[in-house]
């Protein structure tokens, strides 16, 4: 392996980032040194933003960070594979409440065993909705298109009211129980000290988190698997002709895409400590499918910008408010700015994905494209 | 704040990052606020300001900034949300024209947000407005304040809910008002049983401690009334009532208490009387809105529903009625209205008493919380209502009014039995969140 | 005995709601392979048109206007939202819709007000009972069943003996050999749009008959979902027959779930969706769905 990496970086000519002499180099994550420059900036860049930052942007940029990891989840098997799921919030349920069950408090009102290691949780609740997944997957062998996205959509609903119902793990509807504590070999991970507030501490984690999983994922696109899920994607009996196996490929993308969705799920609610069963509601899952599509569905990155551009546009819409002096603050009169909140956010989604239907991805690859070629762009 | 945000970082500006590493210390220096000491010896730190108010009524006094999260768009409290807000802008703007509080004046305006009654909404926002508030002057639900109680607790941020569910008895940081579903369940049955001799109850109830709170109030209640008792589940949404419609049918309960909302309501209350159900209802606080009397099940609601609720509606004759009806003007009576006033007394005197202590940071507030004995709610609860100091049982307040439908009154409703403790509720000792005893 | 068939007949009546429903659904999808998220928003305000309207000019004039008015405002968010996705992938047009619906119900939010309004029907909770069997029948269920009937009777004509009809019928059979023969599709799919929106309309009037209009009157355009699903996407007979089957399963649910107390409370709101898991394990593409023929 190191001799064709090696191989490669002998031939690559300067000033030609797209002349690829040898297949492990044109695989690479990284395969042009502007993107390494550009990782790299971003990285620092975003490692930084603690300094910059009141801690209020901060937990909402941790939020982001954790959507990214679901969202990069849904991509891989809506983007990726094609089948789109609009299940998500009940895998996200399925980690969020494993997670909480393994750490919660033994002796407290809802199921808990008290182990409250990171270590331990996150697997567990990445592997049981994993599992979870796996059970579904075979519905998605045997549905297609909008039959599939409806009947994951009853998974959601059937979800909600197990969820609701089972009030021994989850405090019950509008009750709700305290989410995982975040714990590393008994030292909290998030807890303002010296080195930092929480949120600052917080934000590192999921950050941190977001990288682990963003490349994971990226790796898993780029290799056997991730080609057979595009075939599917692409036309699914095609890649049956090919020698695809249909099913087990369909069963992997559910079950890593679960996994995932797991993962955030428990993560998610340790950021604000608390949640309770409605929040696994038909919106979460049409946020998550949101994200994907308005970050350019079939991309990392376009996932992880989606997520962060779901996240933030409720908190950009309130900050609108101080630009628009006719709209009312009153809640009794019509309009007023929370009626247009709500409103924008939909009129939002909706703009977007008429003039950008390839998603912030789109745009991405617009500008890079007007450069690229610059001047002779047009 | 809106400045700050991270926009997409453009690559290869490494002269930014550089900026930034310098800009660190500098900045990180500046968390946290700073305690300080205003002219008149009243220390103050988040929330307080010695500038006016935007609005205000004298420009030389100072100004307090509280916070509402509140459901004001698309929630399932709407309809009561909105009457609650605007009742909490008129009592702080009376108390602001009536001197303010010390050499301050209140703000309820500047932060009013909404979180769409989503837990992860309300955190959000209250996060956004942490840093600019002192307090909250409303938290509206149970679910959605169960995810800032903690960090309420962390940093000393007192609230007055918009909820009366009795886990807010035991926490130190809310200032609740009025008898607690629990107690008002409790209550509803004493008078059923006088009034209508009822000897079986049946409770319709959503889920949440909400309609827990008052289900198990009920639960308790009848087991100690010799009472039979069952309860069932519902959900929001007129044509989600079918199993409690059968359940009610089939149990053929003297007595139904509903805790759900006015809609909800009305279509379980006209569809099992007119599949032939001929027991009472009785409604906790939130279930009634004036304009079920419109409604097709108006004849059935006449015949057989009754309300209870935790003070006097909107026409009572106490002075604080008559200022909350002055202070609103001309608006559509709603006890939504009655409510946020009502709710907003025990904020003012926790205020004024930190003011006179000298004490108005987040602290000094939480603990004049704590020491207050009584609250004046200029009649619209009975004196020594709004012990916070006597602890959760103690300081209980248990009175509860019980109304029936009237086409010619105010909002719909006329007293059937003023502000009273029965024998049940009176008894009780609150010892946990009666919620977890269902 | 009694109690059974009191339920059917209640099941039948909520469920020609959801067939109305359907109805808009596949319409919709049928001409533009979409499915519009958008109706519950539509149904909602078609119920408060009619309560603003009924007051002024009576209920039996008050429908038929408001289906029209939301008609027409399905018509406009066609034409701005929906048109120019004309090619792009379902999934982003679906997400489309979802804005769509969640702007428009602030709006008609807004129009709800504090209270909780009335369409002002003439039925209430009022029943008839069947002579000689002592069974009874609320007369709003029985208004609900006559007039889905009567609108699906007018839609079945309207596609099988009109041009317009055969030229709906032609696009979505194939939209390209439809355009060729001179049937303008952009014209197919307003008109689909319309028909969804009065449908949604008419569906949330008689869903608000006997009890009342609030903002989570929406909830109930959720349950069409299942129902296509079950009925399969592109089967107009299909969403009727779903439609009641649904209407007919929670209703039978609601009222023996007492029976096995262990299914939670409120289990009846779930049933369409364990109807439509266990349907699809046997037929994928629902009870009258077209499978998809497959060109590699």
């Amino acid at each position: 392996m190191s001799y064709v990496v090696g191989a490669g970086r002998c031939t690559r000519l300067r000033g030609r980032p797209d002349l690829h002499t040898s297949y492990a180099q044109e695989l690479s994550l990284f395969d042009t040194p502007a993107k390494r420059a550009a990782m790299a900036v971003l990285l620092v860049a975003a490692l930084l933003m603690p300094f910059l930052l009141t801690d209020e942007v901060l937990q909402l940029l941790a939020l982001g960070c954790v959507a990214a990891i679901g969202a990069i989840g849904l991509g891989l098997v809506t983007g990726y594979a094609g089948q789109v799921s609009l299940g998500h919030a009940f895998f996200l349920a399925v980690g969020a409440y494993t997670a909480a069950a393994i750490s919660g408090d033994p002796d407290g009102r809802v199921i808990g065993f008290g182990v409250t290691n990171i270590l331990v949780w996150l697997p567990a609740a990445g592997l049981v909705a994993g599992l979870a997944g796996v059970l579904v997957a075979p519905l998605a062998t045997r549905l297609r298109g909008l039959y599939l996205a409806i009947v994951t959509l009853g998974l959601v609903f059937i979800g909600q009211h197990v969820f609701s119902e089972w009030s021994a793990l989850t405090g019950g509807a509008g009750v709700g129980r305290p989410a995982a504590t975040l714990e590393f070999f008994g030292q909290p991970i998030a807890a303002t000290g010296p080195l930092g507030t929480r949120d600052q501490k917080l934000y590192w984690l999921m950050l941190l988190l977001l990288l682990g999983f963003a490349l994971a994922a990226a790796n898993l696109a780029r290799s056997k698997v991730g080609r057979a899920f595009t075939a599917i994607r692409d036309r699914d009996i095609a890649a049956g002709v090919i020698g695809v196996n249909l099913a087990r490929y369909k069963t992997i993308a559910f079950a890593v895409s679960s996994a995932y969705a797991g993962c955030a799920g428990a993560l998610l609610y340790t950021i604000t400590g608390f949640f309770d069963p409605g929040s696994f509601s038909l919106l979460l899952s049409v946020q998550y499918i949101a994200m994907v599509l308005i970050g350019g569905a079939g991309t990392i990155s376009g996932a992880i910008a989606g997520a962060f551009f779901i996240t933030l546009l409720p908190r950009f819409t309130r900050e609108l408010q101080a630009w628009v002096p006719f709209l009312s603050a009153q809640p009794n009169e019509v309009p007023n700015v929370f009626q247009v909140e709500t409103i924008l956010y939909g009129v939002l989604l909706v703009v977007f994905l008429i003039f950008e239907p390839r998603g912030l991805f789109g745009i991405w690859v617009r500008v890079r494209n007007y450069w690229k070629t610059w001047p002779f762009s047009y | 704040m809106g400045r700050n945000r991270p926009s997409a970082v453009e690559p290869r500006r490494v002269a930014a990052a550089t900026v930034a590493l310098l800009l660190c210390a500098a900045l990180a220096a500046c968390r946290g606020g700073d305690t300080e000491t205003d002219a008149s010896g009243v220390k103050t730190d988040v929330g307080v300001t010695a500038e006016p108010c935007p609005e205000a009524v004298d420009q030389n006094k100072g100004c307090i900034y509280l916070g509402i999260i509140s459901d004001l768009t698309e929630g399932p409290f709407r309809a009561l949300a909105v009457p609650i807000t605007d009742a909490q802008k008129a009592f702080w703007k009376r108390v602001n024209t009536a001197g303010g509080i010390g050499d301050y004046e209140v703000d309820v305006t500047r932060w009013i947000r909404d979180n769409k009654y989503n837990p992860q909404t309300h955190n959000q926002v209250y996060q956004e407005m942490k840093p600019n508030v002192l307090a909250l002057a409303q938290t509206l639900g149970s679910p959605t304040t169960a995810a800032i109680l903690a960090d309420m607790k962390a940093s000393s941020v007192v609230a007055a809910p918009a909820a009366w569910t009795s886990a807010y008895a035991f926490e130190d940081v809310i200032v609740e008002s009025g008898a607690n579903y629990c107690l008002e369940s409790m209550n509803a049955l004493d008078y059923a049983r006088e009034a209508h001799g009822v000897k079986s109850v049946l409770a319709v109830h959503l889920a949440g401690d909400y309609g827990d709170d008052a289900a198990a109030g009920a639960k308790l209640g009848a087991q100690s009334l010799g009472m039979t008792f069952s309860a069932v589940k519902t959900d929001t949404g007129a044509d989600k009532q079918a199993g409690a419609i059968q359940a009610i049918l089939s149990g053929r309960p003297d007595l139904v208490i509903l805790t759900m909302g006015p809609a909800d309501a009305a279509a379980i209350v006209g569809q099992a009387a007119a599949r032939g159900f001929t027991g009472r209802f009785i409604g906790t606080s939130p279930t009634w809105n004036p304009a079920l009397l419109q409604s097709a099940a108006a004849p059935a609601l006449l015949a057989r529903y009754e309300q209870t609720a935790p003070w006097d509606a909107w026409g009572a004759d106490t002075p604080g009625h008559q200022a909350l009806r002055q202070a609103l003007g001309q608006v559509t009576p709603n006890d939504g209205y009655t409510a946020g006033w009502v709710w907003s007394y025990p904020m003012k005197a926790a205020l004024t008493k930190a003011v006179a202590d000298g004490d108005l940071t987040r602290a000094g507030l939480l603990a004049a919380v704590k020491s207050l004995t009584s609250v004046d709610y200029e009649g619209m609860l009975p004196a020594g209502a709004g012990n916070y100091a006597a602890g959760p049982s103690d300081g209980a307040v248990r009175v509860t009014a019980v109304y029936r439908p009237d086409r010619a009154a105010p909002t719909g409703v006329t007293q059937v039995r003023p502000l009273t403790v029965g024998p049940t509720a009176q008894a009780y000792a609150l010892d946990r969140p009666c919620y977890e005893k269902l | 005995m009694t109690e059974l068939a009191e339920s059917l007949l209640r099941g039948l009546g909520t469920g020609s709601v959801y067939a109305l429903l359907a109805l808009g659904f596949v319409i919709i999808y049928k001409a533009t392979r979409v499915i519009s998220f958008a109706q519950p928003a539509f149904m909602l305000a078609g119920a408060v048109l009619v309560t603003y309207l009924a007051g002024p000019v009576g209920f039996w004039a008050a429908v038929p206007v408001a289906a029209v008015l939301t008609a027409g405002l399905a018509l406009g968010v066609e034409r701005v939202a929906v048109r120019p996705m004309v090619g792009r992938p379902a999934f982003v047009v679906a997400i489309i819709t979802l804005g769509v619906d969640v702007a428009v119900r602030v709006v008609v939010n807004g129009f709800i007000g504090l209270d909780v309004r009335h369409v002002g029907d003439p039925w209430g909770l009022r029943t008839v009972t069947i002579p000689g069997t002592g069974i009874d029948l609320q007369q709003r269920h029985l208004a609900a069943l006559l007039a889905t009937a009567v609108l699906i009777v007018g839609l079945f004509a309207f596609f099988r003996y009109t041009r317009m009809g055969l030229a709906m019928r032609a696009a979505a059979y194939d939209q390209e050999a439809a355009l060729a023969q001179g049937v303008s599709v952009g014209g197919v799919f307003a008109l689909s749009w319309g028909l969804a929106g009065g449908l949604a309309a008419v569906a949330g009037t008689f869903a608000a008959a006997g009890a009342s209009v609030d903002a989570a009157l929406w909830l109930i355009a959720l349950t069409a979902l299942p129902v296509i699903i079950l009925g399969g996407l592109d089967s107009l007979p299909g969403a009727v027959v779903g439609g009641l089957a649904v209407g007919t399963i929670q209703e039978l649910t609601a009222s023996y779930q007492q029976h096995a107390p262990w299914l939670g409370g409120n289990v009846s709101v779930i049933s369409p969706y364990v109807l439509m898991l266990l349907v699809l394990l046997v037929r994928p593409y629902g009870l009258f769905g077209t499978r998809e023929v497959e060109r590699v």
